[in-house]
């Protein structure tokens, strides 16, 4: 650790442009090959590349130190060269479907991811009830899309309020306890809320809900492809947009929290909770507030999620779902944006690639957990110390 | 010309079922000025911290800042109200870097919710910047050597520095008043006596501020406060100059025992 503002860093051995476009372009090659390869052999030597880069920052953490200050520097440059990857991205997917749609699901994890940061991340509350609030979402718009007709826009805040005032009603009792007894809180949650989801009538039982209608924009509907430039994206990329824009919402939200009074709140509750209180913050106030910044970003996932796969069952929202979400969260790296991101990606695809371990799901999740518990217990890319300008 | 009291605690007391921990203590502080509590070990002492701060509620009594009765509040409010405070073993925020826990110190000062925060970035982004560079130079202040390092985690540092570090924090929450809980507990000779500097130089800079201090370092107690307070099983037993109640048969009593005062 240099006693340096790490916003002003030592000289690069590259230009920082350089630098930004290579790490972009070779991540989202990466990511690509991860989703167009078939045979197992060849997603095993791609995740053996990027264990090699991690093993190579692990022992040279200067590569990790000036990659972050080329990023730094050329803020406007990555912005502009990340929009244009992701902008073009299903172009390269327009034969493989399959492809795209794990990416979508792998987008909406990680908004799930982030919405869950804000807690486990930033306040180390452990809340095992996010698919359940991500369930309260989905449910809530399919119930208002079949029923009374709303579009995916007007169910899009209508759920938000409704998940987040479960937020609330889950964060009130919590406060009451902390750590282990939380976590245990938060898993009853998220069973009666499975369970209600299960049994009750009006919410169509275990069959759940069918027939969500698709949604449109100006006209255009998101059952149609979008014909650009003579190329033909099929229909899904209507939901990648989507996905991406709320991606992009959550890391705002994310970036502006953590670069506030809020964010450092939590995370002086996390470091230690009586001290905190006595620096006057309202230690039980921020909690409750992260369940329902939690939520609220939870729903709006849970909504896009119903429109897109158009029928949905209480067994999309199950604990395991929970516990996947926070796992993307430790192995991604605690309270950093671009780390729960990366987790969130590599949870939804490796399960879904390397098929021949798919009757081990639970045992690779239980597994990566311990392994990054032990090797790297603060994630693949840890929090970093805020800067200051011009200090 | 008397002027009210900065902190007042009257009949303040608290029992754990049948141990009482404190026992109706009466006190005013006044205004600038260093009061040392001292007493044996168990005495009460942390006790009456935690009363003064509200982590613990009393069961007696009450607690008065600037005439107004602040008993019992959430440990937060009354860290807002001005009071502010180390512990025994120092609580630092040991992951955050030095600068963030002293910006932490400030939080009851800002305003920014999580609408703004949302909405407005640019101005909770101000707000902190604004934080950032008075917190520089509180730290500044008390240490030139936390301000070099000001972007490395807190819990790296020594002891010494995390005592420093615990002052600023507390300073950046603008308080009228610091409890400081052993500050020199765990500190050699060179240590404590840069303590006694850092706090006679921050009652330089701030005018009225007091501070309250439990300390064991009978070179500190003589030295450094106004006025002493000696404790013993929950109850006030002596108050006033250091050299004076030292020297009281129920002070040393307390520190030797009934027999040692006897056969001296």
């Amino acid at each position: 650790m240099s006693a340096q503002n790490p916003s002003v860093p030592d000289n690069l051995a590259l230009p920082a442009p350089l630098v930004v476009i290579a790490a972009q372009v070779i991540g989202a090659a990466l990511l690509w090959g991860l989703l167009t390869a078939e045979s197992t052999l060849v997603i095993l030597l791609l995740l053996a590349v990027m264990a090699a880069a991690f093993a190579a920052m692990q022992i040279r953490p200067q590569i990790e130190e000036n990659i972050v200050a080329a990023f730094r520097r050329s803020r406007r440059l990555a912005l502009m060269v990340g929009l244009v990857l992701v902008l073009i991205w299903p172009f390269f997917l327009i034969k493989n479907t399959y492809g795209m749609h794990l990416v979508i699901v792998a987008l909406l994890y990680s908004v799930l991811a982030l919405a869950l940061n804000f807690q486990l991340g930033s306040a180390n509350i452990p809340n095992f009830a996010t698919g359940a609030t991500y369930g309260i979402g989905a449910y809530t718009s399919a119930l208002l899309a079949i029923n009374y007709g709303f579009s995916l826009w007007a169910t899009l805040p209508a759920a938000a309020i409704v998940a987040t005032a479960f937020g609330f009603l889950l964060g009130i009792p919590s406060m009451r306890t902390k750590d282990s007894y939380l976590a245990l809180v938060t898993i009853a949650f998220g069973i009666v809320i499975h369970q209600m989801l299960n049994n009750l009538s009006w919410t169509g039982g275990p069959n759940g809900l069918v027939g969500i209608p698709a949604p449109s924009l100006f006209g255009h509907s998101f059952m149609s492809p979008i014909n650009v430039f003579g190329y033909r994206l099929p229909a899904q990329a209507n939901f990648y947009y989507l996905s991406v824009v709320l991606l992009g919402l959550a890391i705002l939200s994310a970036k502006r929290l953590h670069e506030s009074r809020i964010g450092l709140a939590w995370n002086a509750i996390r470091a230690d909770e009586l001290a905190a209180k006595s620096q006057g913050i309202n230690v039980a106030w921020y909690k409750i507030l992260a369940f329902a910044v939690d939520a609220f970003l939870a729903a709006f996932a849970g909504t896009v999620y119903a429109f897109y796969v158009s029928y949905i069952s209480p067994d999309n929202f199950t604990f395991l779902v929970s516990v996947t979400i926070m796992t993307m969260v430790i192995v991604g790296g605690m309270d950093n944006t671009f780390g729960v991101i990366v987790g969130a990606f590599l949870l939804t695809l490796l399960p879904e690639k390397l098929r021949i371990f798919s009757d081990y799901r639970l045992l690779f999740v239980s597994v990566v957990v311990i392994l990054f518990l032990i090797l790297r217990p603060r994630g693949l890319f840890p929090q970093r110390q805020r800067s200051y300008g011009g200090h | 010309m008397t002027k009210a009291p900065l902190l007042s605690l009257r009949g303040l007391g608290i029992r754990f079922g049948g141990l009482v921990a404190v026992d109706e203590v009466n006190l005013d502080l006044p205004h600038g000025h260093i009061t040392c509590i001292i007493g044996p070990n168990g005495a009460g002492k942390s006790t009456l911290f935690n009363l003064i701060t509200g982590i613990y509620k009393p069961t007696s009594g009450q607690v008065v800042l600037n005439g107004e009765t602040i008993t019992a509040l959430a440990p937060h409010k009354i860290a807002a109200k001005g009071i502010a405070r180390t512990f025994q073993s120092s609580r630092l925020f040991e992951d955050l870097s030095i600068l963030d826990n002293v910006i932490i110190g400030m939080h009851a000062r800002t305003k920014t919710g999580v609408l703004t925060a949302l909405l407005l970035p640019w101005i909770s982004r101000r707000e902190l910047e604004a934080c950032a560079t008075e917190a520089g130079d509180i730290l500044n202040r008390i240490s030139p050597e936390l301000y070099a390092r000001r972007y490395e985690p807190a819990g790296i540092l020594p002891q010494a520095d995390r005592r420093r570090l615990e002052i600023a924090r507390a300073l950046a929450s603008h308080p009228k008043l610091i409890l400081l809980d052993e500050p020199s507990s765990g500190m050699d000779d060179r240590d404590t006596a840069g303590l006694m500097a850092d706090i006679r130089r921050v009652m330089a800079d701030t005018p009225g501020l007091s501070f309250l201090i439990i300390e064991h370092d009978m070179r500190l107690v003589a030295e450094l406060p106004d006025d002493v307070i000696v404790i013993d099983y929950g109850k006030k037993i002596a108050e006033g100059d250091f050299a004076e109640v030292r020297l009281l048969p129920r002070v040393q009593q307390a520190y030797l025992g009934q027999k040692a005062v006897e056969n001296a």
